[in-house]
């Protein structure tokens, strides 16, 4: 298939522009994050600082324990992955192996999670952690997000295409659904429970609005509440340090991002949806 | 009696999940539901059995219909346009081999940035007097505009920013749909003399439909649920031009300490969310066919 040759200029066109006005914000944030204020303050549009303030980092450094934060952010990230598998797989594995009654139900409770997001029922959720007391702990930042509707509809998907015929010959070996899930359904289901890991650090990394509802002691925060109470602290005054934060809080998630970003992308557009 | 029980063994897989599920989403559902039909709030330390006296407070609540009003605008904006150009950017890339990670990259990065961060530099960009937009205007020899300051424009500003914070998300979910089209059909077309539009209006469109499908799910799950931009920006000001139904359940919950309230408006939320999913899933069984899997 040809292109004309007007279509191939005017796609590539289109691509570059959108692409430049997407990054333009992000470069902006690197550039003032780098500024003095006082060069913030001239209203200029130049995008390369006069001078460069790497002080900037070690000054937001003085204001608020972001380091911290980050180990709380770290902390709080693992903790949900972990009993997220452990509850999601064993889940997974019943709906798409095992028969039992009331399967259906079941699993459409576990489907409709999807559509209510904590954020939608904040506040029981919020009485119900006040009653356990798990306000203000790091306990209390993780379970609200344990179950996941969303990782046991995509690993059941998965699960479901590994072959009967395997799960015969282990049985015949005598091997139990816990030793073949070990042995045999997770190796064989890696790039999805690789995938759903990246998205479920991907989410949590980000999480706002319940953190800054159950914590209010900076030991248990996480970044971007950190940044949220850093913003309020400074009130807007002093854009450099303000986005020099900001920096500092996107920039692990970012990293991550590109040292697997081939895992990601690929496992994304391969293995991650099918209709 | 032993079968019986072996059939129920499986649930032994399921128990942990379930318990937790319960916990942290069907019991407070069902607690926000019977709260909603209780006062509890500053007059009223205790909650107290008042019928539907949250939800009759909330028909003659001029702020809350304002509320539903900027709801359903910001969903709606956010969801169909950029679902579309997400589309069209997951096809030119798709049919871009150089430069392709670029483009990729260029457009899904906004979403791995935490909402916070993105907020922040968002506050930033619209900042009325030394933010990149007002100096360019400026510069331009045009009017500033109040963009977060001003009570026309803050509901807007706040959709161009969730916009360019999921456009690449959806551009990601599209391409990969792509994957599963085949190439022989475009080149069929091609040879019958259609051009690029055609092609994929009569092709792309509807072959990505349950890829559609999905991207208009995880759209709804996230624009419904807006709440981080929300709160650093505006705080759903001024005067509730930006404020939409989950940051009115936190003001109801944790600044006016109405606890009724905000149940009431939990359910409705609920219910709204439920329905939609009702009624999309009545929709893809119609008029999507699935490959068996």
């Amino acid at each position: 298939m040809e292109e004309k040759k007007y279509e191939v200029v005017l796609k590539i066109f289109i691509l570059q522009i959108v692409g430049f006005l997407m990054i333009l914000p992000f470069i902006w944030l690197i550039s003032t994050a780098l500024k003095s204020p006082s060069e913030v303050f001239t209203q200029t549009l130049s995008l390369i600082p006069k001078k460069f303030m790497w002080t900037n980092f070690v000054d937001i450094m003085d204001q608020a324990p972001f380091w911290l934060y980050m180990v709380n952010t770290i902390i709080v990230c693992a903790g949900i992955l972990l009993i997220q598998l452990l509850l999601v797989i064993p889940a997974a594995y019943a709906f798409a192996r095992l028969d039992f009654p009331g399967k259906d139900i079941m699993f459409l409770l576990f489907v409709i999670q999807i559509m209510l997001p904590l954020e939608a029922i904040i506040v029981p959720n919020y009485l119900i952690t006040k009653k356990l007391g798990l306000l203000n702990t790091r306990i209390g930042l993780i379970l609200p997000f344990v179950a996941s509707g969303f990782g046991t509809f995509m690993l059941r998907q998965t699960f479901k295409q590994i072959p009967k015929s395997l799960e015969d010959a282990a049985l015949i070996d005598g091997a139990g659904h816990l030793r073949f899930i070990w042995h045999v359904i997770i190796p064989l289901s890696r790039p999805t429970i690789v995938t759903f890991s990246m998205i479920s650090i991907a989410t949590h990394w980000n999480d706002y609005f319940w953190p800054l509802i159950i914590t209010d002691v900076d030991r248990v925060r996480t970044l971007t509440i950190g940044l949220g109470m850093f913003v309020q602290q400074e009130s807007g005054s002093d854009w450099s340090l303000l986005m020099a934060a900001t920096l500092f809080v996107c920039a692990p998630i970012i990293a991550f991002f590109l040292a697997t970003q081939r895992t990601f992308i690929k496992s994304f557009l391969t293995s991650g949806i099918k209709g | 009696m032993r079968n019986k029980l072996e059939k129920y063994r499986s649930y032994f897989f399921l128990i942990p999940g379930l318990f937790f599920l319960f916990l942290f989403t069907y019991l407070p559902i069902m607690w926000a539901t019977w709260l909603s039909f209780n006062q509890w709030n500053l007059l009223c330390f205790k909650p107290k059995f008042a019928g539907m006296a949250n939800y009759v407070k909330l028909w003659h609540d001029a702020v809350f219909w304002l509320v539903m009003k900027n709801t359903l605008i910001f969903v709606t904006v956010s969801i169909f346009p950029t679902m579309f150009l997400a589309l069209v950017f997951a096809v030119l890339i798709d049919e871009r081999m150089k430069g392709r990670v670029y483009y990729i990259y260029s457009l899904f990065y906004p979403t791995l940035i935490p909402m916070a961060a993105a907020a922040m530099l968002w506050v930033y960009i619209y900042s009325p007097n030394l933010g990149i937009l007002n100096v360019f205007l400026a510069k331009l020899g045009l009017p500033k505009l109040g963009w977060l300051g001003s009570s026309s424009t803050s509901l807007w500003a706040l959709i161009i920013m969730t916009f360019w914070k999921n456009l690449g998300f959806f551009m990601l979910i599209y391409l990969s749909g792509l994957q599963n089209v085949s190439r022989e059909l475009y080149e069929a077309a091609y040879i019958d003399g259609a051009g690029w539009w055609r092609r994929h209006t009569s092709i792309t469109f509807p072959l990505i439909a349950p890829t559609s499908l999905f991207v208009l799910v995880t759209a709804i799950i996230l624009t419904f649920r807006v709440f981080d931009q929300i709160q650093l920006m505006t705080e759903g000001g001024p005067g509730n031009s930006s404020n939409v139904i989950v940051y009115y359940i936190f003001e109801n919950g944790f600044k006016f300490f109405d606890w009724g309230k905000a149940c009431s408006l939990t359910s409705i939320l609920v219910v709204f969310l439920l329905m939609l999913t009702l009624l999309i899933f009545g929709i893809s069984r119609r008029h999507i066919t699935y490959s068996s899997d």
